[in-house]
């Protein structure tokens, strides 16, 4: 039996899942119920000045008979007043002193407004703190969440008021609606911040209808952008968290969100440099009981590696993420069809002749059957084939070895460089 | 594009038959004793000078113009093996 405890910047946690700040942490009720299905923390949703919000709230997109592969919301922070809220995190906290709670805080960007704030919520007990700087719709109108969240120099300013008064540790949670989100990360850093979470939600329209032409979702036949979410953005938030693990100015630990569904996921998160994971929308899709799959899962990937603890495989992925100039230009690996599984159904020659290299011939053995077969010589290796067949295990990229040197292309550019002169095309 | 519009379709040369055309043509002037001065790169690909000297001493250039990726690879491989 694998130890899932994390110690997340001092926040201790019986596993690394969280419930994500959002509907399924808007109260004592639904955090206590969380944390008897299994989850080790939950970040309450967010506090603040209490709002109002609209109705209809949600939309989700349907691929292909999957349910809610993306998730949009209009809804804002919390519009219970921050007493009812404290009162259940005391109460939540009393009979959970093991779990983790953090306090998701949105205030305006004004000093007086988080030393209020934050005094006021470390009063009741919580275990850290974690800002709202991302949140995209409604509030972001307002100058907060986004809003701040996308302007480096109130990313730091915040943080360090937050960080005059604060008592226990801070997260900053960073919007995802921003071209480099390393540079708010480091502003984060700046600023004092213990811990960075990412990412909240993209800003979205998840549709048009066809019929009444209004949006979806929309209220009264208006709309606005919303936030998007779910395993759909998945691999954006996994860019952004590799992103900063591997950049040595964002030394703090990293609360991994995005689309995480099961433990597979979090353990991908974790391996790219997370220290815990925060999930919403599968909880919201399945209900609280989902973690106990996740659990297992991780407790047995965990024993079946040999591996002791969850933190020792934190970050283990990172050195593996790199840029492009240094990958190696000589590696090849080509595509290889197993004749033996293949169904002829020809989505790899149509999609390799249609769109990539032309290099999957339809042939017919000695008996008139057809067959597919790959130019290997031509092929180069893009994964198209295999990533549209429809069968596991028809084709597989096979490495062949090559009689040339690793050589990346920054290592090529230096090569050559001093053979380089300057000139203008013949 | 002047040289393919006489080509019929599936006449047109593949890349890789074309890489080899390139990499014969620069393995042989190494094996000739050819030593690369200069290179550059632009829209059109990569232009490789190759000089020698023969006999009586007289710098001779010839020029390459390497119109595949793997030759670009493959040139650039052979000067971390020289």
């Amino acid at each position: 039996m694998a130890d899932l405890r994390i110690s997340f910047a001092g926040i201790k946690s019986p596993n690394p899942f969280w419930l994500a700040s959002a509907p399924p942490t808007n109260s004592g009720y639904q955090v206590q119920r969380a944390f008897e299905a299994g989850w080790g923390g939950a970040v309450w949703k967010t506090l603040g000045e209490p709002i109002i919000n609209t109705t209809s709230r949600f939309a989700a997109l349907s691929f292909n008979g999957q349910r809610v592969a993306g998730f949009n919301n209009i809804e804002l922070i919390t519009d219970r007043p921050l007493e009812v809220n404290l009162k259940e995190i005391y109460e939540t906290k009393k009979r959970f002193p093991n779990h983790a709670i953090i306090a998701s805080l949105m205030v305006e960007p004004k000093q007086e407004k988080w030393h209020e704030i934050v005094k006021r919520v470390e009063d009741v007990g919580v275990d850290g703190l974690e800002l709202n700087f991302g949140c995209p719709h409604g509030m972001a109108e307002r100058g907060m969440g986004a809003a701040s969240g996308q302007v480096p120099e109130l990313v730091e300013k915040q943080t360090y008021w937050v960080k005059e008064v604060a008592k226990t540790p801070v997260i900053v949670k960073l919007t995802p609606n921003i071209t480099d989100i390393t540079i708010t990360a480091e502003a984060a850093v700046q600023g004092g911040a213990d811990a960075i979470s990412m990412i909240n939600t993209i800003n979205s329209l998840m549709g048009v209808d066809l019929d009444t032409w209004n949006t979806i979702p929309h209220v009264a036949g208006k709309g606005a952008h919303g936030g998007y979410c779910g395993p759909a953005v998945k691999p954006i938030a996994l860019n952004m968290v590799g992103e900063c693990a591997r950049n040595p100015l964002i030394d703090v630990p990293i609360s991994g969100i995005g689309g995480i569904s099961n433990w597979q996921d979090a353990v991908e998160f974790i391996l790219m440099g997370a220290t815990g994971v925060q999930v919403c929308t599968a909880a919201m899709h399945h209900g609280f009981s989902i973690v106990e799959d996740m659990l297992d899962g991780l407790n047995n990937y965990l024993d079946s590696k040999g591996i002791a603890s969850i933190m020792d495989i934190v970050g283990k992925a990172v050195p593996k993420y790199s840029d492009w100039g240094d990958l190696d230009l000589n590696y090849k690996v080509v595509a290889r069809i197993n004749n033996d599984v293949c169904i002829n159904c020809n989505k790899c020659h149509i999609s390799c002749e249609d769109t990539s290299h032309q290099c999957i011939d339809m042939l017919k053995n000695e008996n008139g059957e057809p067959y597919l077969k790959v130019r290997e010589e031509d092929c180069v290796g893009c994964n198209l084939c295999a990533i549209v067949c429809p069968v596991e295990g028809a084709i597989n990229m096979v490495e062949l070895k090559q009689p040339l040197p690793k050589m990346t292309w920054n290592e090529r550019q230096s090569n050559i460089a001093r053979f380089k002169i300057d000139k203008v095309a013949k | 594009m002047d040289e393919y519009e006489t080509l019929k379709w599936g006449e047109v040369m593949s890349d890789h038959l074309q890489y080899l055309e390139e990499k014969r043509k620069i393995d042989s002037y190494f094996e000739k004793g050819y030593q690369i001065v200069s290179i550059f790169e632009n829209l059109s690909g990569t232009f490789v000078d190759f000089v020698t000297s023969n006999d009586s001493g007289e710098r001779e250039i010839v020029q390459l113009q390497l119109l595949t990726a793997e030759s670009r690879k493959y040139i650039a491989s052979k000067l971390i093996i020289n």
